[in-house]
């Protein structure tokens, strides 16, 4: 259960990024989170990972042992211990290239492992296993000694869903996992990750309003720093305006009468 | 079904330690076989206070009691700047004749490739104490040993960048009846320029160094003074030697890095 | 316009520098006492000499051989722990993993170090601890962090920094960030700095050992010393050989690194 409340940040100049940002993702939802660029977005997923701190609000995330952190506010060391058990993607995949796919996936349990033996030692025979096991969820079970560097974007994606999964994870997040991937990729990642949403919540940032309502349970949009809608994924073209502010229902039709649009501007030579 | 195999962490954990072991194996007999017992720093470490004690405060007044210093610095710079621009035209000559695009003679190339990697491997201890005895000890010597340095240093450099330059321009200005010599002045030299200064700055910097180190060997310039001052153990004004050495090595390094700046553009300072 | 003008005009702002340039070596040269008759019979009277130091004394080749493995050892051993140290200082100046404080400071001192000549530290260490191997290793290895230092601090900050978000957000703490992250991406780098570093340090192990580090270096400023010119000429043929030995090796481990990848 991840519940956020009241998320705001605001620029010095007095605009403001998130304007009071509210929501509450429970286990069994697959929550896609739309909205216009620089909406504030990617913002609000990275103070649910805690990587940016809001200058108010709170994200409330619920560990295995059913206690309750507050994401904003919580020192580092129990900033790390909360983590262990969140899983987060991301659309560049940043994964280790230099390692090979076993040891990115290993690296999930990172948090989880004593320090000193992560450092010296490395990783158990066991840990390798399991991690084996979770490559072999996302199919690509032969690619495991390969160098991380050599796959393609869909299937480094897939090795960084194996890692959240090697996590046992309480929560996943995602921000624009598919973004950087062909349709046929993109369709094979949201297959993979609606299935985790059965036994923990998911929340993603996504730029694609036809994905999102084909694989999320929910939807809810950002605009402005505001949310705007919050429901239904399927987002009817009227709807999918007001949000995105332009005629995305005419996407299918160029107007060859129409021209581009020209800034006028008068050069001069210094 | 394919078989993968994976290499289980605790197999390469035992080969992590092997290698570790054996390096350490061959570095501690290495150590032992020449002598060096790295923790005698430490447990003679009065020595080095002594010496520090003795050192400092560094005595500026040999500065300012005779001219000399301020000769010998004018000498370091002199010996750097004579052995730049006189290497440096031997060096550019040189490569224009070693290089593959502006030398269509193989073997004046290899000849000439030959003799930059002949000059390129004698030792500068050979040449300088070889000079010492030709013209007698001093600046002078010190200077030819740095041209002899440059030309072995960025004989090569030069070269590489020469075969560097695009071939494109110079065959379009061959196509419309130009000599080689015409090609090489206008199509090849103007790509090549801002490199070649660029390199002859920083060889400018490398000068200052080996100048300084030569003047230890009897070259003449401020090298000279701090190892004469060290030999009859003034070591205050040893230190107030070291002390203008520092300032001309990093003063010497900020020009050349500032003109190479303003010749390069902004960045990357290669 | 006059054409003839355009083409002479164009010419005009370099007169200046190059008569500048010109005044410039011309004062230099009398500083070095290098006039130009000088220069020439100079360079006339070094290959003379050049020449008369051939043939060079082989029944001293056996005596060197052991001196010559000693400045090789000498640049190994420097460059050894040069480059351990050099991974530590590099650590701290790079601001991705170091505080700022930290980190400019350290840059500082890096920055510091590579003003200092190699000969210098050795002096200072043969001064203080006295003749011998360990004032030559120190030497070497200090010289190594200038280099290395830099160079690896560079390359670190050039990382991706996302990835390294990436494994922050598993819950890792700094050194594991470091590990699992930082130093399988630099490894081919430090390693082709490291082999790079050894060929200078080779260079540096020969002149060094002139000063007081011992080695071919003292073998050959001996010979000189004692006017064994033929002697001083087996020394220079066997540092040659040394040096592009060296140079063939690291060419190459180079090659071999880059084939196989280098996984960690």
């Amino acid at each position: 259960m991840i519940e956020v409340k009241d998320l705001t940040k605001t620029l010095p100049g007095g605009r403001k990024l998130l304007d009071g940002i509210s929501f509450k993702v429970k286990k069994g939802e697959f929550v896609g989170i739309l909205g216009p660029s620089g909406a504030g977005k990617t913002l609000t997923m990275r103070c649910l990972n805690g990587l940016l701190r809001p200058d108010s609000g709170s994200v409330i995330v619920q560990d295995e042992h059913g206690r309750r952190h507050d994401i904003c506010r919580i020192g580092k060391k129990e900033l790390r211990q909360v983590r262990q058990r969140i899983g987060v993607i991301f659309q560049g995949y940043h994964l280790v290239k230099r390692l090979s796919v076993l040891e990115n996936v290993m690296i999930g349990r990172l948090g989880q492992i004593n320090t000193l033996r992560s450092l010296v030692y490395g990783f158990t025979d066991q840990e390798a296993e399991e991690a084996q096991k979770a490559l072999d969820k996302v199919k690509i079970a032969d690619k495991a000694q390969s160098r991380t560097g050599s796959l393609s974007g869909g299937e480094m994606q897939r090795v960084a869903i194996a890692r959240a999964i090697f996590q046992s994870p309480t929560l996943l997040l995602a921000d624009e996992p598919i973004s950087n991937l062909d349709p046929s990729n993109a369709k094979t990642i949201m297959k993979l990750i609606r299935p985790l949403s059965e036994n923990i919540p998911v929340v993603g940032v996504f730029h694609q309003p036809e994905m999102t309502a084909k694989y999320c349970t929910r939807v809810i949009a950002i605009k402005d720093g505001k949310l705007v809608y919050d429901g239904d994924p399927k987002l009817s073209n009227k709807k999918l305006e007001e949000i995105y502010g332009e005629e995305l229902g005419q996407l299918d039709q160029y107007e060859y009468n129409e021209p581009a649009p020209v800034v006028e501007a008068e050069i001069r030579l210094l | 079904m394919t078989t993968i195999d994976i290499t289980l962490p605790s197999k390469k954990f035992k080969r992590k330690t092997t290698i570790f072991s054996i390096t350490a194996i061959v570095v501690t007999v290495a150590c032992i076989y020449i002598g060096f017992n790295p923790f005698a720093i430490f447990s003679e470490f009065h020595f080095m206070r002594d010496l520090l004690a003795e050192m400092f405060p560094p005595n500026y007044e040999t500065l300012t009691e005779n001219s000399s210093t301020g000769y010998a610095i004018l000498q370091t710079l002199s010996m750097a700047f004579l052995g730049t621009v006189y290497g440096g035209i031997i060096a550019i000559i040189l490569a224009f004749l070693a290089a593959s695009n502006t030398m269509p003679y193989k073997p004046v190339r290899m000849v000439v490739q030959g003799i930059v990697s002949l000059v390129r491997v004698m030792p500068t201890l050979v040449v300088v104490l070889i000079f010492v005895i030709a013209v007698g000890p001093g600046a002078f010597a010190g200077m030819l040993t740095l041209v002899f340095t440059i030309i072995g240093t960025f004989g090569r450099l030069f070269v590489d960048v020469i075969e560097n330059a695009e071939n494109s321009p110079g065959e379009a200005i061959y196509s419309v009846g130009a000599s080689r010599l015409q090609v090489l002045r206008y199509s090849i030299f103007p790509q090549i320029l801002p490199s070649l200064i660029a390199s002859l700055l920083y060889s400018f910097d490398v000068s200052m160094r080996s100048a300084i180190s030569l003047g230890i060997f009897g070259g003449g310039g401020i090298g000279f003074k701090f190892q004469l001052a060290k030999s009859v153990l003034h070591y205050k004004d040893m230190t107030a030697y070291i002390s203008i050495i520092i300032v001309l090595v990093i003063a010497t390094e900020k020009v050349s890095d500032y003109f190479r700046r303003r010749i390069l553009g902004e960045g990357k300072l290669s | 316009m006059n054409p003839r003008k355009y083409s002479l005009k164009r010419y005009r702002k370099f007169i200046l520098p190059l008569i500048a340039l010109a005044a410039v070596a011309e004062g230099a040269a009398i500083v070095c006492g290098a006039t130009f008759d000088k220069l020439f019979t100079g360079l006339v009277n070094g290959f003379s000499f050049l020449g008369h130091m051939f043939p060079p004394d082989w029944t001293a080749f056996s005596e060197m051989i052991v001196p010559a493995l000693q400045s090789i050892l000498l640049a190994f051993l420097g460059t050894i722990f040069g480059t351990i140290l050099s991974v530590f200082f590099a650590m701290l100046a790079a601001s991705n993993i170091s505080h700022k404080w930290v980190r400019n400071t350290v840059r500082f001192l890096i920055g510091f170090e590579r003003s200092v000549p190699e000969i210098v530290i050795l002096l200072l260490f043969i001064a203080a601890y006295g003749l011998g191997p360990m004032a030559g290793i120190v030497a070497l290895s200090l010289g190594c962090i200038g280099m290395i230092g830099k160079l690896l601090a560079d390359t670190i900050e050039e990382l991706d920094s996302v990835m390294m978000e990436s494994i922050e957000s598993v819950g890792a703490n700094k050194w594991q960030i470091i590990n699992f992250g930082v130093l399988p991406q630099i490894m081919p780098s430090l390693i082709s700095f490291t082999l790079f570093r050894f060929e200078i340090n080779i260079r540096l192990s020969v002149l060094l050992g002139a000063v007081g580090a011992g080695g071919i270096g003292y073998e050959l400023e001996y010979s000189f010393n004692m006017l064994q010119y033929h002697r001083a000429m087996t020394a220079v043929i066997i540092i040659m050989v040394m040096v592009f030995g060296i140079e063939r090796l690291t060419a190459t481990i180079r090659e071999k690194i880059a084939g196989e990848g280098a996984l960690r």
